[in-house]
C-alpha cells in the first residue's frame, strides 16, 4: 500500500489492537476508588462523627487484606444541611467517584440531591429517617436501619431477652429526653408499641429535660410507680444524672433497657459512673464479635486508635467500615468508577461476611438493606456485651438488673 | 421607583450593574460548587435584608426571625404535601400565618410596652415555643422531621418549585433583587422615614406625629412575610425540615450576621456580609484541608477571631467602610 495513502496494513493493525486493548488500559487505570467520606466530626453530631472518622481511619488496612483498593478523602459536614451540599458540590468537583456518610438525615439528604444531580452513588453509613429511601433517589442506597425499624427490633427483643431470662414484666414506664432524638424515639413507641402486642403496659410515659441539673424528680416519680421494666430514651450526658439519680434512691426495677438509644455505651458514661454501667440493656444493630472480619477490623482500630476503644465505638465504626466495604466491593465488581455502572454494582451487592451483625448485606428496590439485624447488648464488667440472640451472643443477659450496693 | 434609586451615583449604578451582571452570568462562569456558594450569599442576603427593615430601619431587635422562616417553610411543605396547594398559592398563606405570629408578638410586645433587650427576649421566647411545638407536632413530622418528595417525575415543575440548583439560584437572585428594591423603596418612603425616626428617637417620632405602634407593626408584618417568603424558598430547596434545624435559635443568628457585618440599616450592608461570610466559611474549610490543619472546631474558632477583627476594625460594618474608600456612597436624600 501506498505509504501516502490514508491508511496502511501496520495502522490498521495498531488500531484494532488499540481497540481491542482500551477497556483493559481503562480498568487499568482505575486502580482505586476515591471516595469522599462526608461526617459530621464539628458541630452537633461531632461526638458520633468523631466516632465514624475512627472506624475509617481503622479501615483502610482491613481493605487492603481482603484486595481491595480504595482512597478516602476526609470531609467535615460540620452537622450543617448547608455545609453537607456545598462540600458535597466540591468532593465531586474533585473528582470523588462514591459519597458516603453522613450519620444525621437532613445531612445525608442534602447530600443525596447533589450526588442525584451529579449521577455519583451515595451509601448511606448511618441515617435512620425512612423518608431517605422513599424518596425516589436512584443514587443512594443506606446500609442501616430506618427509625421505625430500629424500635420495632427494640421493643421486640424486649420480649425476647425477658423470655430468654425467665423474667416477666408486666409494667412498664418509658422514660425520655425531650431533645430530637428522644422526642423522635418517643413518637415512634407511640405508633409501633400498640402494634406489637407486647406483654408489658406501659403506664406512665415521662419526658425530660436532658440539661436539668439532676434527674431527681423524674426517678421519685417513677419509684412512685414502680415499675418491672424502666424503659429508657437517652444520651450520655443524662444516662450519667439518671443512674447517679437511681443510685441515690436506691430504686431498681427488674430490669433497665433501651429500646435503642445511644448513652449507654459511651466512653463517658463508664468513666463518669464506673461500676454503675453494669446491667443496663440497650438494643441496637450491633458488631458481631464472632466475625473474622470485625476481629481483624478491631485489630486495625487498635492500631490507628490506641487511645479509643473499639467496643465503646464499634457501632459507628462497624456501619463506617462496612459503607466503605460496599463501595470497594462494587468497584471491584463494576471495574469503573463511573457513576451509573457502579451505582448498578453497588445495587447488586451481597455480601455475606461482614461486620455487623444480620444476613448478607444486599438491597431492596428502595435501597435499603433489610438484612440488618439488632442485638440486645448489656453492660458487664464495665464492657457492652452482646447477651441476645444467642447465635451471636457471648454472654447470657443478667435479669434481674444487679444491686447498686455491694458492686465494685 | 425614581425616588428609591434616587441615592445611586453615578459610579455606584455602573458597581450595581456590573454585580448584577456578574450575578447573572455566574451559572455559566464558575463551576457547581462556587454556584453553590454564591446560591447560599444570596439567600443569606435576602434573609438579611428582612431582618434589616426591622433592627436596621426601624431599631426592634428580633433574635428569633427563625419563628417566620420556620412558619413559611412547614405552611408551604404542609400545604404543598398533604392538600397539594402550589408554592405560588401557598406562598401567601405563609405569609398571612407569619404576619399572624407577628401581630400577636408585636401586641404583646407593644401593647405592654416590651422595649429594647426584653422585647428582644421576647421574638426569642417566640421561636423557641415554635421549636419545642413543632417538634412534638406529628401532624408535622415532630422531631422526626418533614420531607417534601424529590422524584424525578416532579423535577421539571418550576411552578412547584421543582428544578435543579439553576433554577434555584436564579430565584435566590431575583428574591435578593427584590429584596434590595422593597428596602430601597421603604427608604425613600414616608414610612420608611417614620421607621428612621423611630429608630433614632421614639418619643421625638411620637411628637412629630408619627403613629409608633401602627409604624413598629408595619416593619414587623413586612419583615415577618419577607422572611416567611425565605422559609418558602428554602423547604423546597432543602426538601426537609428539622424544628431543630429551621426553628433554632442558631439559625436567628444566622440570619442576623450578614446585616450586621455588613453594615446594619444600609442598603447594602445585607448583600455584603453575606457576600463576605458565606465564601468566607467555605474558604475558611477548603483552606484548612488543604494545610492539612483538620482538627475539627478549628474552623469555628478561626471564624470566630476573623469576625471579631471584622468588627473591630470596621464597627459600623464593611459597607460604610467600603463605599467611602470606593467613593459609593449614596447621595443624601
Amino acid at each position: 500500500m501506498n505509504k501516502t495513502g490514508w491508511i496502511d496494513r501496520r495502522s490498521l493493525l495498531a488500531a484494532a489492537g488499540a481497540t481491542i486493548a482500551a477497556p483493559a488500559v481503562v480498568r487499568a487505570q482505575a486502580k482505586s476508588l476515591k471516595i469522599a467520606l462526608m461526617l459530621p466530626r464539628s458541630g452537633f453530631f461531632a461526638q458520633a462523627g468523631q466516632s465514624c472518622y475512627r472506624g475509617a481511619l481503622a479501615s483502610p488496612k482491613v481493605l487492603s487484606d481482603l484486595g481491595y483498593n480504595v482512597e478516602i478523602v476526609h470531609i467535615d459536614t460540620e452537622s450543617s444541611n448547608d455545609v453537607s451540599r456545598t462540600q458535597a458540590e466540591k468532593a465531586i468537583n474533585d473528582g470523588a467517584q462514591c459519597v458516603i456518610g453522613a450519620f444525621e438525615s437532613g445531612n445525608t439528604i442534602a447530600i443525596a440531591q447533589v450526588c442525584e444531580q451529579r449521577k455519583v452513588p451515595l451509601i448511606c453509613n448511618i441515617a435512620s429517617a425512612p423518608q431517605l429511601t422513599s424518596q425516589g433517589y436512584q443514587y443512594l442506597v443506606r446500609n442501616f436501619m430506618s427509625g421505625p425499624g430500629l424500635v420495632t427490633n427494640g421493643l421486640k427483643l424486649i420480649g425476647e431477652v425477658s423470655k430468654a431470662a425467665n423474667m416477666e414484666f408486666k409494667t412498664a414506664v418509658f422514660l425520655h429526653s425531650n431533645d430530637t432524638f428522644g422526642t423522635a424515639q418517643a413518637q415512634a413507641m407511640e405508633k409501633i408499641f400498640p402494634t406489637l402486642n407486647m406483654p408489658f403496659k406501659i403506664v406512665e410515659s415521662i419526658a425530660y429535660d436532658p440539661k436539668a441539673q439532676d434527674l431527681s424528680v423524674e426517678v421519685t416519680k417513677v419509684r412512685g410507680i414502680n415499675p418491672d421494666l424502666l424503659l429508657i430514651v437517652t444520651r450520655a450526658g443524662d444516662a450519667i444524672k439518671l443512674t447517679r439519680d437511681m443510685v441515690r434512691q436506691k430504686f431498681q426495677p427488674k430490669a433497665i433497657m433501651s429500646p435503642g438509644s445511644p448513652g449507654l455505651y459511651d466512653q463517658e458514661f463508664f468513666d463518669a459512673v464506673h461500676e454503675y454501667a453494669d446491667g443496663f440493656i440497650y438494643n441496637l444493630p450491633w458488631f458481631n464479635v464472632k466475625s473474622q472480619m470485625t476481629q481483624a477490623l478491631e485489630a486495625s482500630f487498635k492500631a490507628t486508635n490506641p487511645k479509643n476503644r473499639f467496643d465503646l465505638d464499634g457501632f459507628n465504626v462497624g456501619f463506617t467500615f462496612e459503607a466503605l466495604l460496599i463501595a470497594a466491593d462494587a468497584f471491584k465488581r463494576a471495574g469503573t468508577g463511573e457513576g451509573e455502572p457502579l451505582m448498578k454494582a453497588i445495587k447488586a451487592t451481597n455480601i455475606k461476611d461482614h461486620v455487623m451483625i444480620g444476613g448478607p448485606i444486599m438491597f431492596n428496590e428502595k435501597g435499603d438493606n433489610p438484612n440488618i439485624g439488632s442485638a440486645a447488648v448489656q453492660n458487664i464488667g464495665q464492657k457492652p456485651t452482646v447477651v441476645y440472640p444467642a447465635d451471636v451472643a457471648v454472654a447470657k443477659p443478667i435479669l434481674p438488673f444487679p444491686a447498686w450496693q455491694g458492686r465494685k | 421607583m425614581k425616588a428609591a434609586l434616587s441615592f445611586l451615583t453615578p459610579r455606584s449604578t455602573v458597581a450595581l450593574i456590573l454585580c448584577g451582571v456578574a450575578l447573572l452570568i455566574a451559572p455559566f462562569v464558575v463551576d457547581r460548587y462556587t454556584l453553590s456558594i454564591i446560591l447560599l450569599a444570596l439567600l443569606g442576603t435576602y434573609l438579611g435584608q428582612a431582618w434589616n427593615i426591622l433592627m436596621g430601619y426601624c431599631g426592634l431587635l428580633s433574635l428569633g426571625h427563625a419563628l417566620y422562616l420556620g412558619l413559611g417553610a412547614y405552611v408551604s411543605a404542609v400545604l404543598f404535601v398533604n392538600y397539594g396547594v402550589g408554592p405560588w398559592l401557598s406562598v401567601f398563606i405563609a405569609m398571612a400565618v407569619a404576619v399572624g405570629a407577628a401581630f400577636l408578638l408585636g401586641w404583646l410586645g407593644f401593647r405592654f410596652r416590651i422595649e429594647g433587650v426584653y422585647f428582644s427576649l421576647l421574638t426569642i421566647a417566640f421561636a423557641e415555643i415554635a421549636r419545642i411545638g413543632f417538634d412534638n407536632w406529628s401532624f408535622v413530622g415532630g422531631a422526626a422531621g418533614f420531607f417534601l418528595p424529590v422524584n424525578a417525575a416532579l423535577q421539571d415543575q418550576w411552578w412547584n418549585l421543582r428544578g435543579g440548583p439553576l433554577f434555584f439560584y436564579y430565584l435566590a437572585l431575583a428574591m435578593a433583587a427584590a429584596s434590595l428594591l422593597i428596602a430601597a423603596v421603604l427608604r425613600s418612603s414616608k414610612l420608611g422615614y417614620a421607621f428612621l425616626a423611630i429608630r433614632e428617637d421614639p418619643q421625638a417620632a411620637r411628637a412629630l406625629g408619627v403613629n409608633i405602634n401602627r409604624t413598629r407593626f408595619l416593619a414587623l408584618f413586612i419583615s415577618a412575610a419577607m422572611t416567611a417568603v425565605g422559609g418558602v424558598y428554602t423547604a423546597f430547596w432543602t426538601n426537609n425540615l428539622f424544628p431543630a434545624q429551621i426553628l433554632e435559635t442558631s439559625k436567628s443568628i444566622e440570619i442576623i450576621l450578614a446585616p450586621i457585618i455588613g453594615g446594619l440599616g444600609t442598603l447594602m450592608g445585607p448583600f455584603v456580609g453575606a457576600f463576605l461570610l458565606v465564601p468566607l466559611g467555605s474558604a475558611l474549610t477548603d483552606g484548612l484541608r488543604a494545610i492539612g490543619l483538620s482538627a475539627p472546631g478549628i474552623k469555628a474558632l478561626v471564624y470566630g477571631v476573623i469576625l471579631m477583627l471584622i468588627i473591630a476594625a470596621t464597627p459600623n460594618g464593611i459597607w460604610p467602610w467600603l463605599a467611602r474608600k470606593l467613593g459609593l456612597e449614596a447621595r443624601e436624600p
